[in-house]
Protein backbone atom coordinates (compact mmCIF):
# COMPACT_ATOMS: atom_id res chain seq x y z
CA UNK A 1 0.00 0.00 0.00
CA UNK A 2 1.08 3.09 -0.85
CA UNK A 3 0.44 5.61 2.47
CA UNK A 4 3.84 5.14 3.51
CA UNK A 5 5.81 8.68 3.24
CA UNK A 6 7.30 9.47 0.62
CA UNK A 7 10.96 11.21 0.53
CA UNK A 8 9.75 14.85 0.05
CA UNK A 9 12.39 16.81 -2.52
CA UNK A 10 14.65 19.51 -0.54
CA UNK A 11 15.56 22.89 -1.62
CA UNK A 12 17.77 22.79 -4.95
CA UNK A 13 17.39 18.71 -5.53
CA UNK A 14 15.41 17.46 -7.97
CA UNK A 15 13.85 14.65 -9.38
CA UNK A 16 15.48 12.84 -11.99
CA UNK A 17 12.58 13.84 -14.25
CA UNK A 18 12.47 16.53 -13.23
CA UNK A 19 15.31 17.87 -13.73
CA UNK A 20 15.92 16.90 -17.27
CA UNK A 21 12.99 19.93 -18.09
CA UNK A 22 13.98 22.09 -15.33
CA UNK A 23 17.88 22.24 -15.87
CA UNK A 24 17.42 25.19 -18.25
CA UNK A 25 14.45 26.64 -16.09
CA UNK A 26 15.05 28.98 -12.88
CA UNK A 27 12.95 25.94 -10.80
CA UNK A 28 10.27 28.20 -8.44
CA UNK A 29 9.30 25.90 -5.32
CA UNK A 30 6.75 28.13 -3.72
CA UNK A 31 7.89 28.73 0.08
CA UNK A 32 5.87 26.79 2.41
CA UNK A 33 4.30 29.93 3.75
CA UNK A 34 2.99 31.61 1.02
CA UNK A 35 -0.46 32.92 2.81
CA UNK A 36 -3.40 30.96 2.25
CA UNK A 37 -5.30 33.14 -0.22
CA UNK A 38 -2.48 33.30 -2.96
CA UNK A 39 -1.56 29.25 -2.61
CA UNK A 40 -3.71 26.45 -3.55
CA UNK A 41 -4.76 24.90 -0.14
CA UNK A 42 -5.48 20.84 0.11
CA UNK A 43 -7.33 19.29 2.39
CA UNK A 44 -6.68 16.04 4.84
CA UNK A 45 -8.44 13.90 2.65
CA UNK A 46 -7.29 15.07 -0.90
CA UNK A 47 -3.26 14.72 0.35
CA UNK A 48 -4.47 11.36 1.76
CA UNK A 49 -5.96 10.64 -1.81
CA UNK A 50 -2.73 12.14 -3.79
CA UNK A 51 -0.37 10.06 -1.73
CA UNK A 52 -2.68 6.66 -3.02
CA UNK A 53 -2.26 7.55 -6.02
CA UNK A 54 1.38 9.41 -7.15
CA UNK A 55 4.09 8.13 -7.65
CA UNK A 56 7.52 10.04 -7.07
CA UNK A 57 8.33 12.42 -9.55
CA UNK A 58 4.60 13.32 -10.30
CA UNK A 59 2.55 16.12 -9.39
CA UNK A 60 -1.46 16.64 -9.99
CA UNK A 61 -2.07 18.86 -12.31
CA UNK A 62 -4.96 21.69 -11.88
CA UNK A 63 -5.93 23.14 -14.99
CA UNK A 64 -8.87 25.86 -15.75
CA UNK A 65 -10.30 26.27 -19.17
CA UNK A 66 -13.50 27.57 -20.47
CA UNK A 67 -16.43 25.22 -20.89
CA UNK A 68 -18.92 23.44 -18.80
CA UNK A 69 -21.98 24.97 -18.20
CA UNK A 70 -20.79 28.23 -15.98
CA UNK A 71 -17.82 29.57 -18.28
CA UNK A 72 -14.97 27.77 -16.71
CA UNK A 73 -14.40 24.20 -15.70
CA UNK A 74 -11.74 22.80 -13.55
CA UNK A 75 -9.60 19.58 -15.39
CA UNK A 76 -7.14 17.75 -13.07
CA UNK A 77 -4.89 15.57 -14.02
CA UNK A 78 -1.27 13.51 -13.20
CA UNK A 79 1.56 15.03 -14.63
CA UNK A 80 5.37 14.40 -14.41
CA UNK A 81 6.26 17.56 -16.43
CA UNK A 82 6.57 20.86 -14.96
CA UNK A 83 7.06 23.65 -17.27
CA UNK A 84 8.53 27.30 -17.13
CA UNK A 85 5.32 29.02 -16.08
CA UNK A 86 4.13 26.26 -13.69
CA UNK A 87 3.93 27.32 -10.11
CA UNK A 88 4.07 24.41 -7.46
CA UNK A 89 2.38 23.81 -4.26
CA UNK A 90 3.36 21.27 -1.54
CA UNK A 91 2.11 20.18 1.37
CA UNK A 92 2.60 17.40 3.58
CA UNK A 93 4.40 15.74 0.64
CA UNK A 94 2.31 15.51 -2.15
CA UNK A 95 2.69 18.03 -5.16
CA UNK A 96 0.19 20.07 -7.01
CA UNK A 97 0.97 22.36 -9.93
CA UNK A 98 -0.97 24.99 -11.49
CA UNK A 99 0.28 27.29 -14.72
CA UNK A 100 0.48 30.99 -13.62
CA UNK A 101 -2.76 31.77 -16.05
CA UNK A 102 -4.99 28.92 -14.22
CA UNK A 103 -3.90 30.20 -10.97
CA UNK A 104 -5.41 33.70 -11.19
CA UNK A 105 -8.57 31.35 -11.32
CA UNK A 106 -8.18 29.07 -8.45
CA UNK A 107 -5.81 30.59 -5.85
CA UNK A 108 -7.20 30.71 -2.21
CA UNK A 109 -9.29 27.72 -3.33
CA UNK A 110 -8.98 24.27 -0.91
CA UNK A 111 -8.55 21.21 -3.11
CA UNK A 112 -10.80 18.56 -1.95
CA UNK A 113 -11.23 14.65 -2.67
CA UNK A 114 -14.71 13.83 -1.74
CA UNK A 115 -15.81 10.59 -0.52
CA UNK A 116 -20.00 9.88 -1.56
CA UNK A 117 -22.01 6.71 -2.35
CA UNK A 118 -22.09 7.90 -5.65
CA UNK A 119 -18.63 9.57 -6.79
CA UNK A 120 -15.59 9.86 -5.36
CA UNK A 121 -13.60 12.83 -7.19
CA UNK A 122 -11.23 15.64 -6.59
CA UNK A 123 -13.04 18.87 -6.29
CA UNK A 124 -12.01 22.35 -6.05
CA UNK A 125 -13.74 24.03 -3.30
CA UNK A 126 -14.35 27.29 -1.42
CA UNK A 127 -12.85 29.36 -4.69
CA UNK A 128 -12.32 32.78 -3.77
CA UNK A 129 -12.92 34.03 -7.49
CA UNK A 130 -15.97 31.44 -8.45
CA UNK A 131 -19.20 33.22 -8.65
CA UNK A 132 -21.36 30.55 -8.65
CA UNK A 133 -20.64 27.02 -9.81
CA UNK A 134 -22.48 23.61 -11.38
CA UNK A 135 -24.02 21.83 -9.04
CA UNK A 136 -21.04 19.52 -8.98
CA UNK A 137 -18.38 21.79 -8.88
CA UNK A 138 -16.42 21.24 -11.82
CA UNK A 139 -17.97 24.69 -13.60
CA UNK A 140 -17.80 28.19 -12.39
CA UNK A 141 -17.86 31.63 -13.20
CA UNK A 142 -16.14 34.15 -11.94
CA UNK A 143 -16.53 36.91 -9.67
CA UNK A 144 -16.39 40.06 -12.06
CA UNK B 1 -49.70 5.94 -13.25
CA UNK B 2 -51.02 2.18 -12.92
CA UNK B 3 -51.93 2.33 -16.76
CA UNK B 4 -48.62 3.04 -17.92
CA UNK B 5 -47.05 -0.25 -15.63
CA UNK B 6 -43.94 -1.12 -17.29
CA UNK B 7 -43.53 -4.63 -18.42
CA UNK B 8 -40.97 -6.60 -17.21
CA UNK B 9 -39.73 -7.74 -20.87
CA UNK B 10 -36.55 -6.07 -19.86
CA UNK B 11 -35.07 -5.18 -16.58
CA UNK B 12 -35.65 -1.69 -15.90
CA UNK B 13 -31.92 -0.78 -15.10
CA UNK B 14 -29.25 -3.31 -15.87
CA UNK B 15 -25.57 -3.59 -14.17
CA UNK B 16 -22.62 -3.60 -15.26
CA UNK B 17 -19.81 -6.66 -13.99
CA UNK B 18 -17.99 -3.42 -12.93
CA UNK B 19 -20.86 -1.95 -10.95
CA UNK B 20 -21.71 -5.28 -9.64
CA UNK B 21 -18.27 -6.02 -8.09
CA UNK B 22 -18.52 -2.14 -6.40
CA UNK B 23 -22.24 -2.66 -5.28
CA UNK B 24 -20.89 -6.00 -3.44
CA UNK B 25 -17.93 -4.63 -1.67
CA UNK B 26 -19.95 -1.94 -0.51
CA UNK B 27 -22.60 -4.19 0.84
CA UNK B 28 -20.18 -6.47 2.15
CA UNK B 29 -19.67 -5.20 5.24
CA UNK B 30 -22.92 -3.80 5.91
CA UNK B 31 -25.79 -6.53 6.75
CA UNK B 32 -28.26 -4.39 7.82
CA UNK B 33 -28.40 -3.18 4.43
CA UNK B 34 -30.29 -4.78 1.73
CA UNK B 35 -29.11 -2.93 -1.44
CA UNK B 36 -28.76 0.24 -3.10
CA UNK B 37 -31.87 3.08 -3.93
CA UNK B 38 -31.13 5.02 -7.22
CA UNK B 39 -33.29 8.10 -7.43
CA UNK B 40 -33.40 11.32 -9.67
CA UNK B 41 -33.30 15.28 -7.82
CA UNK B 42 -33.67 18.20 -9.75
CA UNK B 43 -30.01 19.75 -9.19
CA UNK B 44 -27.83 20.85 -11.59
CA UNK B 45 -27.34 22.98 -14.78
CA UNK B 46 -29.21 20.48 -16.86
CA UNK B 47 -32.18 19.80 -14.74
CA UNK B 48 -32.28 16.28 -13.01
CA UNK B 49 -29.24 14.82 -10.99
CA UNK B 50 -29.05 10.83 -9.80
CA UNK B 51 -28.87 10.06 -6.48
CA UNK B 52 -27.32 6.94 -4.60
CA UNK B 53 -28.40 5.70 -0.99
CA UNK B 54 -28.30 2.62 0.97
CA UNK B 55 -31.54 1.35 1.98
CA UNK B 56 -32.66 -0.83 4.45
CA UNK B 57 -36.18 -2.12 3.06
CA UNK B 58 -38.16 -2.22 -0.24
CA UNK B 59 -40.77 0.61 -0.36
CA UNK B 60 -43.77 -0.54 -1.81
CA UNK B 61 -43.58 1.83 -5.23
CA UNK B 62 -39.95 0.99 -5.55
CA UNK B 63 -38.72 -1.34 -8.66
CA UNK B 64 -36.49 -3.86 -7.64
CA UNK B 65 -33.78 -4.95 -9.86
CA UNK B 66 -32.29 -7.96 -8.98
CA UNK B 67 -29.23 -9.14 -10.78
CA UNK B 68 -26.62 -11.72 -9.83
CA UNK B 69 -27.94 -11.64 -6.35
CA UNK B 70 -27.35 -7.74 -5.73
CA UNK B 71 -30.45 -5.91 -5.77
CA UNK B 72 -30.90 -2.17 -6.49
CA UNK B 73 -34.32 -0.08 -6.18
CA UNK B 74 -35.41 2.17 -8.52
CA UNK B 75 -37.44 4.96 -6.99
CA UNK B 76 -40.79 5.58 -8.39
CA UNK B 77 -39.83 9.01 -9.48
CA UNK B 78 -36.86 7.58 -11.33
CA UNK B 79 -39.05 4.54 -12.66
CA UNK B 80 -39.61 6.42 -16.14
CA UNK B 81 -36.18 8.38 -16.75
CA UNK B 82 -34.10 5.55 -15.92
CA UNK B 83 -35.67 3.07 -17.73
CA UNK B 84 -33.59 1.08 -20.25
CA UNK B 85 -30.18 2.78 -18.14
CA UNK B 86 -26.83 0.85 -17.82
CA UNK B 87 -25.12 1.47 -14.64
CA UNK B 88 -21.76 1.10 -14.67
CA UNK B 89 -18.53 2.07 -11.73
CA UNK B 90 -15.48 3.48 -13.89
CA UNK B 91 -12.79 3.72 -11.33
CA UNK B 92 -9.60 5.98 -12.10
CA UNK B 93 -7.00 7.95 -10.47
CA UNK B 94 -8.53 10.54 -10.13
CA UNK B 95 -12.15 10.06 -9.74
CA UNK B 96 -14.34 6.73 -9.12
CA UNK B 97 -18.11 7.12 -9.71
CA UNK B 98 -21.21 5.41 -10.45
CA UNK B 99 -21.97 6.53 -14.43
CA UNK B 100 -26.03 5.96 -15.41
CA UNK B 101 -25.63 5.47 -19.72
CA UNK B 102 -29.06 6.55 -20.01
CA UNK B 103 -30.60 6.40 -23.41
CA UNK B 104 -33.50 8.39 -22.80
CA UNK B 105 -31.58 11.99 -22.11
CA UNK B 106 -31.51 14.51 -24.05
CA UNK B 107 -28.97 16.69 -22.81
CA UNK B 108 -25.67 16.52 -20.12
CA UNK B 109 -23.95 18.71 -18.44
CA UNK B 110 -20.08 19.11 -18.65
CA UNK B 111 -19.57 16.94 -16.18
CA UNK B 112 -21.66 14.63 -17.05
CA UNK B 113 -23.61 14.81 -13.36
CA UNK B 114 -26.94 16.64 -14.97
CA UNK B 115 -29.02 15.52 -17.48
CA UNK B 116 -32.28 16.34 -19.56
CA UNK B 117 -34.97 14.23 -20.61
Amino acid sequence: HASQQRPTLQCGQQHPLAARRLNSTAAREEPALLPAEERVNLSLSCVKRMKEIMEEGQYLRIHVEGGGCSGFQYKFSVDSNRDEDDRVFEQDGVRVIVDQESLEFVKGSTLDYTHELIRAAFQMQKNPQADHGCSCGSSFSVKL
Amino acid sequence: VSKRKILPTRAALTLTPAALNKIRMLLYDKPEYIGLKVGVRTRGCNGLTYTLDYTKEKHPADEEVLQDGVRVFIEKKAQLTLLGTEMDFVDSKLSSEFVFNNPNIKGTCGCGESFSI
